[in-house]
Order: structure tokens, then C-alpha cells, then sequence
């Protein structure tokens, strides 16, 4: 740690363009795989783009698809990263603070798939610019889309400005002042549980959608994201783990698991809580659930998808409580992986659309994502993987080379 | 620590606030059961001028000044006897009988009446005039002209009829605004066979997918 | 205005040429040309799709383009603004279509609130009024578009969701009933609470409007309605030339551009100059009454008074301005 010939944010930036862009050949050939993805996902929405939402296989009735399933999944991913700023920033624990970089980089990533997917769920890309306060005009307070632009934005926003400072104060060979960004740390621990709990009010406000229109949801967003959340960190831990010499210290997997069990049972109770309510005596507003859980009317597409996400869930919980590998790796990070997809399969396609069906009126129909929607969202993941990967990239070479 | 832990629930419950006031401002009146626009409605008792809307038109059909008053005056039907086919029907009917072979199938044959209840159908006489054919003829024995068959009609269908005279009944018509023009009864129903015929919709609905 | 289905399938399979040339074994070089081929061809494909101006045949469609791109709310209009947006639509449907329209922006009448009310015994299910509405409001003929949704409905049950929505034969069946539904133009919608962008809004008179030009096509005035009365333009919008209805309303049946929301309007362009809407004029069965609320001697106010009504899911506190009546 000497001081630093010529660093300046020009040379910051140019270094993380530098770092990204070497590397091994495994290395080079992801980015290429990453920027295939990229590419056809564009090409699909430049399809998407000249005939409209009609490539999709969303109708009247089933009116949010794919993507807007991903956005809630995704919200939930970058709200998580919460339960690593927490335990560093307020609880001081020396090996999160090793590690609350990385997830604040998956909050980044997982924001700009979030942002990435509301875009390209729109009527078109043009008009976006009505969006924007003071350009267009924003429905604020009452509509609960301008809150979440807002929210998601500004998380955007903190999550990205923190990291950068502190990595940039490393990378000129000071250290971060932690009077400066201490504040904006304990907004957006905040403003974590509030994207969250305004992406449920999203759906939780609509009368008309009595699948969402109940209180639990947004709690039970919270639960599953930091199930959810911390599953997906781990593994990026574990990978960084074994493929760099930045090492991940084993407790910071233990608390992790913890965290994720409690997280995982509050939300697998909520879920039975829910499934009681609407199957104890079924109503009129349980015919959603009715649709998700058995099929309705001949139409049963979502039947097989929810028990197996139910399934999983429940067995990777289980595996995950009690440990049956004693912390062995192979065991546990199997069952996050597990876990993440089982609660993104539930909390994605299994909320969304069953809210929408059968329709108010009554109309059952079934949707199915074409290869547009498909090769759009493969695209927009891809995008979300590598500005991940650059930000962890950067921030680790930072920290190694600088930040001791 | 403490401190710390302070300053997060300080912050959650500062912003949860916040928010609960802003949706609060935002929530305020149209809670359901309330109070309701109905009442505001219904305190609306000033005559409006229908005339008041300048894009009216006078009705593109021959209509007729109703022998009726209801719901704010007097209103216009459409009239009837351009529609009848042989009308005037006195230039054939005359006092002497009509003695042509085959007249009735020749003229009326199209007719079939399909009026009341089986068993007690309505036959010709029971609303056309006895002798003076260009009218219609009530059960008090008054003409009734062609024009003005609601007069008829409403004798057993009082029910429709004063439906009908509120709006309940039958429809305008093109305008909601303007002098009200409505249509008789006779210009949806037939009178020889009132009923409706069934027949295909005119179109359907598409499965979504 | 045809889709180019063909178009979209050749360009499907030369997207995958593009994304599967591993099979192929080529080397680095050519795949990075082909990639950038590929790359190219998807950013023409999306700048055709998005940007206003990019196929306009003529300097002055390309000048009326981005000025309607860049124009306001309509709330937010003045008249002059009105008038001139009005003018350019025109112009841009003669440049591009060769068609003659006559778009107004005619303005709410002064103490009118409009209230529709269906007379359940009466209805026959003819369906004379989707028809009507779909002539009226330029409704997409390609995915059969349609507002107003008539179901057949057992005797016993008032709720649509246990009624036949898509009945094709001979009508009326015996002891069924005909229940239509459309958009109710609530009092307290919801629909206009979620739009993040106020594009959707009540008019003095009554009536939620949309403006197309404004709406961002995030689909969440679609979610938050409980009548299922808004539909989306998924794709282009197709309808026979001659059967375009010329005298059209800004906020009313002019013709949307794709992406866009729409809904009934209790045909705006029809109403605001006195007339009945194309529904009420064509049912054969007199099953609709519609006029000014604020009018006490109005057909709508007497059914109101001297029937026994209901509305549509009454508990949510909507308060749709649309009544079911029996006789």
C-alpha cells in the first residue's frame, strides 16, 4: 500500500474495462456464451419490437407473462442482499464485511434485470420517457408501479454508489470513510425491505385479483426472498470460492445456511397458512388457487410446475435444516440450488399467473411463454450474469490488489 | 450494536410511516359502503335542457307526437303507417263486402298470427276495427289509430306499456339528448307475432387460445 | 397494415442460422463475422420497430412523426394543441393510408354523467351489439377484438363466471338468460388508480379514457380491472379499409397504434354529440338504456328509480355506472 501513481476515476474505470476483458480462456469463452445469450435475446426482442406483444403468449386475460415474473423473482434477489449488509455494516461481523461487496453486486445485477424486464414488457420501448418524473408525468402517490420505478431506482441507486465509493477509495489507496457512506448504507437497508414490500403492494392493491389482494403477500415476498436470496449468494460465494484465490471464510456459509432456513420455514409456513385459507372452505376467490394446485375446466398446465416447486422447496428446507452432511458442501449447495429454483418457480410463473386466471369473468385459459419470450428473458439473465460478473470481478481484483 | 440496532428500527418505522401516510392521503374517500355517488345523483333534481345539446338532429324517420305524457312531457314515437304495405287499408274495405275469389290469401295470406296464449289466440278482429279498417279498435270500443298502437297494446300489456312511457321499456332513438323520440311497439315487435324469432347470433366470442 | 407472417418466418430461421454456427465448426473469425452480422440485422429489425420516423416515405410524414412523438398528455393539452395533434392524425392517415378522417376532440357536455343500465329479462343474446361495436370502434378484425361480452347464463346464478361466454346457436335457449358485459366506467376505478403514467382517466362526464398516444402498455390498468373490461393491442391492429369508421374522437375509435391499451368508451364520439352509442342503437330487444344521470326525467334515472337493480361486484366499491335491471 504505497500511493498511487496516476490513479484517478478515468484510470478506475479504464482498469475494471481492462480487467474484464482478460482473463483465461474458460473465462473468455463464458463472456462468449454470455454474449450469445445477449444476442439472441436482442434479436428476439427486435421481433418483439416490430409486431408487438402478439410474439408472446400473453392474451387479455393472461396479460403478464414471463417477464413479469422474473421482475418479482428478481426484486426479491436484490432485496436479499440486505441480509449480508446487515449482519456487516450493522453488526460489524469482520467475514461479511469481506463478502457484503459481492452481494451488493448481485443486488446491481439482479436491479438491472428487474429495470431490464419491465422494459421490455412494455407496449414498446419509445414511450418509456412518460415514466420519467419531471419529463413525463408520474401517477404519484396512488399508482403502485410509479412507487416501484421509484424504489428500484433509487435501490439502484445505493446499491451502486456505496460499493463504488468504498471500492474506490481502496483503489486510491485510502480508506473508505465510513462517516460518508454509513448513512446511505442504513437508507438502503430501508429501502431493501421496501422494494420488496412495494413490488407485493403491486399486486396486493388489485381488488380484482383476489389471489394477490391479501396481506400476507408482502411478507411472504420478504421470507422467500431471503431464502431465495442468500441461496443464489451462497452458491456465487462458493463459486468464487473454488475458482479465485479470493478465499470465503466457512462461517460466513454457516450463518448464510441459517439465515436461509429461517427464511425458508417462515415462508413455507406462510405457504401452508395460504394454501389452508383457500382450500379449507373455497370460495369464489379460490379459484385461482384451485387452477394452480388441480386445474381447472380441462386446463391444468400449472399443476405439475407447482407440486414440483412445492416439492422441492419442501425437501431442500429440510435438507438444509437439519444438515444431514454435517456442512459438507456437496450436500448443501445442491439444496440452495434447489431451493432457488423451487421458490423462483413458485414466487415467478406460480404468482403470476395463476393471479390472472381464471379470468374476472370467469375464463379459464392456459399460457405457455413462446421461444420469444424465452430467448428475451435468457437474454436479459445473461445481461444481469455479466454486469455481475464484472462488478465482482472488479470489486475482487480491487480488494486484493488494494484493499488488503 | 445497540446504537446500530437503533438506528435500523429508527429508520424502518420513520419510512414505514411515511408511507402509510402518503397511501392513507391517498385512500380517503370511495371506501365501499360508505357514502355513494348515487346520493349526489339522485340530489340532482333540477330539469336538464336537452336542447342544450346542439348536435342533434331531428330524427331521419317520420314520427308522430305522442298521445301520452310521462317522464318530462311530451315525447315523439316513430310512426307506423309508412311501414304497413296496403295501407290505406279503407280502399279496398268499404262499406260493401270484399267479393274478389281468393282475397284474403292474396292479400293477408303472409299474415300469422302467433298472439296470446295457446289456446286463446288473438284473431283478427280482437284489435283491428270491426268496420272502419283504417283503424284499430280498443276493447271500450274507440279507434285507435296505427300510429298510436301503444294505446292498444297497453290495454293487456300495461306492465310493458308504463315501462315503456318511462324508458324501461322499448328505446330511443340514435339520441339520448334532444326531444325524446322513442320507438313504437310496433317497430320491434310484429304485431301479428310479437315473440322474437329465434335465430343465430349475429357473431361470437373467440377462445383466447 | 398486413402482417408480414412470411417476413417473420424467414427471419426466424436465419436468426437460427446465426445462433447455432458452433454445429458448424467454423473458425473464431467467421463466427465473430457472423455474430456481428446477426447483430446488425437484430438492430435494423429493432430500430424499423421502435423509432417513429424510421420507415416514413416522406420528409413531412417524418416531421409530423416526431412531433406527435413528442406531444403532451392530452389533460394537459390546450385547444390549440387539441386541434393541432387532431390535424396531424388526419394529415398522417391521408399520408400513410390514403384515408379521410374526421378525428374531433370535442369536449364533455356540461352537467351530463352518463349511466347505461341492461335489462336481463329482455336480452336475447342476438349479439347485434358486439357487432355494432366492433364496426363502430374499429375494433381488430385479425384477433376478433371485442368489448362487450355477452354470456348465457343458467337460471339461479348471477355471476358471469358460471355463464357461457363463447355460446354459438340458435338464441334465445329456453329458460337461459343473457348477461352482457363491458366496460362499467366506475365512479372509483380502479384502473386509473394503477396507470403510472395517467394515461387513463374519468372525464367530467363519465367516461375512463385512454389516451393511446400517452399509454406506456404496461398492462397494469389490465390487472387492476375486476370487469375484464380493458383490452391490449398485441399486435398491429387490422381492418378493412372501407370498413374503417371515418368520424372518429381523439380519445375515442381512432385507430390505436400497437402496444397501446383501449376499452368501450360509451363511444365517445358518438355521445358527446347526443347520440346513443352504437351498442344501444343496434340491440334489436331494446335491452339497453342509457342517458345523463345528472337528468332526472332521463330513461336512466326512471329505470334507477322504479327498478330493482344491481351492479357487478358491488362490494369492491367501484361504483360501476352500469346497472343490471329486471323487468
Amino acid at each position: 500500500m504505497s500511493t498511487p501513481p496516476n490513479r484517478n476515476v478515468r484510470t478506475f474505470v479504464v482498469d475494471v474495462f481492462r480487467w474484464n476483458l482478460r482473463g483465461g480462456v474458460g473465462f473468455q469463452l463464458f463472456r462468449l456464451l454470455l454474449l450469445l445469450c445477449m444476442g439472441l435475446g436482442l434479436y428476439a426482442y427486435s421481433l418483439q419490437a416490430r409486431f408487438g406483444l402478439s410474439v408472446t403468449g400473453m392474451n387479455d386475460i393472461v396479460s403478464w407473462g414471463f417477464y413479469i415474473s422474473n421482475f418479482t423473482f428478481l426484486v426479491g434477489v436484490a432485496a436479499a442482499a440486505v441480509m449480508l449488509i446487515l449482519p456487516a455494516y450493522v453488526f460489524h461481523d469482520p467475514n461479511f464485511h469481506r463478502v457484503v461487496i459481492i452481494g451488493e453486486g448481485v443486488a446491481v445485477g439482479a436491479l438491472v434485470m428487474c429495470l431490464a424486464f419491465i422494459a421490455v414488457d412494455l407496449g414498446g420501448p419509445l414511450q418509456a420517457w412518460h415514466l420519467i418524473p419531471g419529463i413525463g408525468i408520474f401517477n404519484f402517490p396512488s399508482s403502485i408501479l410509479a412507487w416501484d420505478v421509484l424504489v428500484l431506482n433509487g435501490y439502484l441507486l445505493l446499491n451502486g454508489l456505496v460499493p463504488a465509493y468504498i471500492l474506490y477509495s481502496h483503489y486510491m489507496g485510502r480508506k473508505a470513510d465510513e462517516r460518508k457512506y454509513r448513512p446511505f448504507v442504513f437508507l438502503s437497508i430501508f429501502w431493501a425491505f421496501s422494494i420488496h414490500m412495494v413490488t407485493a403492494f403491486l399486486y396486493q392493491g388489485l381488488p380484482a385479483r383476489p389471489f394477490w389482494n391479501n396481506p400476507l403477500l408482502g411478507p411472504r415476498f420478504l421470507a422467500s426472498a431471503f431464502a431465495a436470496g442468500p441461496a443464489l449468494i451462497a452458491l456465487i460465494l462458493a463459486v468464487i470460492h473454488s475458482c479465485t484465490t479470493y478465499k470465503i471464510d466457512r462461517s460466513v456459509f454457516n450463518k448464510l445456511r441459517l439465515i436461509i432456513v429461517i427464511s425458508a420455514i417462515i415462508n413455507l409456513l406462510m405457504l401452508f397458512s395460504e394454501i389452508f385459507k383457500e382450500f379449507y372452505f373455497p370460495t369464489h376467490h379460490s379459484s385461482s388457487a384451485i387452477y394452480l394446485f388441480f386445474g381447472m375446466d380441462g386446463h391444468s398446465s400449472l399443476v405439475p410446475w407447482i407440486w414440483t416447486s412445492v416439492s422441492v422447496n419442501l425437501v431442500a428446507t429440510l435438507v438444509l435444516a437439519f444438515n444431514p452432511g454435517q456442512n459438507n458442501p456437496k450436500v448443501l449447495l445442491p439444496a440452495c440450488a434447489f431451493l432457488f429454483v423451487a421458490i423462483w418457480m413458485e414466487k415467478g410463473i406460480g404468482l403470476i399467473v395463476p393471479g390472472l386466471i381464471p379470468s374476472p369473468l370467469g375464463e379459464v385459459v392456459d399460457y405457455l411463454p413462446t421461444w420469444v419470450e424465452l430467448s428475451v428473458t435468457l437474454g436479459i439473465l445473461a445481461l444481469g450474469v455479466t454486469v455481475v460478473s464484472w462488478l465482482i470481478r472488479a470489486a475482487l481484483i480491487i480488494e486484493q490488489r488494494y484493499g488488503g | 450494536m445497540k446504537t446500530a440496532m437503533r438506528g435500523v428500527v429508527g429508520w424502518l418505522g420513520g419510512g414505514g410511516l411515511l408511507l402509510l401516510a402518503l397511501l392513507v392521503v391517498e385512500v380517503g374517500p370511495g371506501v365501499a359502503g360508505d357514502s355513494s355517488f348515487l346520493d349526489t345523483v339522485k340530489a340532482v333534481d333540477a330539469p336538464y335542457d336537452n336542447r342544450a345539446v346542439r348536435q342533434v338532429q331531428p330524427t331521419v324517420q317520420p314520427t308522430v307526437l305522442a298521445r301520452e305524457e310521462y317522464q318530462g312531457g311530451s315525447f315523439l314515437v316513430l310512426a307506423r303507417k309508412q311501414a304497413i304495405e296496403r295501407f290505406r287499408c279503407s280502399s279496398c274495405h268499404t262499406d260493401k263486402e270484399v267479393r274478389v275469389k281468393d282475397a284474403f290469401a292474396l292479400t293477408h295470406g303472409n299474415v300469422v298470427i302467433d298472439h296470446g296464449r295457446e289456446g286463446s289466440a288473438l284473431a283478427c278482429i280482437d284489435c283491428h276495427h270491426p268496420r272502419d279498417r283504417d283503424f284499430l279498435e280498443d276493447k271500450k270500443g274507440s279507434k285507435i289509430d296505427y300510429d298510436h298502437s301503444y294505446q292498444l297494446c297497453g290495454q293487456c300489456h300495461f306492465r310493458q306499456k308504463r315501462d315503456w312511457l318511462g324508458g324501461a321499456h322499448g328505446k330511443r332513438a340514435t339520441y339520448w339528448a334532444g326531444e325524446r323520440v322513442v320507438y313504437n311497439c310496433t317497430t320491434c315487435h310484429n304485431p301479428h307475432a310479437p315473440r322474437f324469432a329465434k335465430r343465430f347470433p349475429a357473431t361470437y366470442a373467440v377462445p383466447l387460445n | 397494415m398486413n402482417l408480414p407472417y412470411d417476413d417473420q418466418e424467414k427471419q426466424q430461421e436465419h436468426h437460427e442460422s446465426v445462433a447455432a454456427p458452433g454445429e458448424k465448426k467454423c473458425s473464431r473469425r467467421a463466427f465473430l463475422k457472423n455474430l456481428s452480422i446477426g447483430a446488425a440485422a437484430a438492430s435494423a429489425a429493432l430500430v424499423t420497430g421502435c423509432v417513429p420516423g424510421a420507415d416514413a416515405a416522406t420528409n413531412e410524414e417524418l416531421r409530423l412523426r416526431w412531433q406527435e412523438f413528442f406531444k403532451k398528455n392530452y389533460q394537459l393539452m390546450t385547444e390549440e394543441e387539441k386541434a393541432g395533434t387532431v390535424t396531424r392524425l388526419e394529415r398522417l392517415a391521408a399520408l400513410r393510408d390514403g384515408l379521410e378522417l374526421q378525428i374531433g376532440s370535442e369536449p364533455p357536455l356540461p352537467r351530463v354523467l352518463y349511466g347505461y343500465a341492461f335489462n336481463i329479462t329482455r336480452c336475447e343474446g342476438f349479439m347485434e351489439c358486439v357487432t355494432a361495436c366492433v364496426k363502430e370502434n374499429n375494433l381488430d378484425r385479425k384477433t376478433n377484438t371485442q368489448y362487450i361480452r355477452i354470456f348465457e347464463m343458467e337460471p339461479g346464478q348471477l355471476d358471469p363466471s358460471t355463464g357461457d361466454g363463447q355460446y354459438f346457436h340458435e338464441v334465445p335457449v329456453d329458460n337461459k338468460f343473457y348477461m352482457g358485459t363491458q366496460c362499467f366506467h366506475c365512479e372509483n376505478p380502479p384502473c386509473t388508480k394503477a396507470c403510472p403514467t395517467r394515461a387513463t382517466w374519468k372525464e367530467p362526464d363519465g367516461i375512463v379514457v385512454v389516451d393511446y398516444d400517452w399509454c406506456i402498455g404496461c398492462r397494469y390498468c389490465q390487472a387492476a380491472c375486476p370487469y375484464y373490461g380493458r383490452r391490449f393491442n398485441w399486435g398491429r391492429a387490422e381492418i378493412p379499409k372501407e370498413e374503417i369508421t371515418t368520424r372518429q374522437h381523439y380519445l375515442g375509435n381512432r385507430l390505436r397504434p400497437v402496444g397501446k391499451m383501449e376499452k368501450c368508451t360509451f363511444c365517445i364520439q358518438r355521445t358527446r354529440k347526443g347520440k346513443l352509442p352504437a351498442c344501444v342503437e343496434a340491440c334489436p330487444t331494446g335491452s339497453r338504456v342509457f342517458g345523463n344521470l345528472f337528468d332526472p326525467n332521463s330513461e336512466i334515472r326512471y329505470v334507477l328509480k322504479h327498478k330493482k337493480v344491481f351492479r357487478m361486484k358491488e362490494e369492491l366499491g367501484t361504483e360501476p355506472k352500469f346497472w343490471y335491471f329486471i323487468d
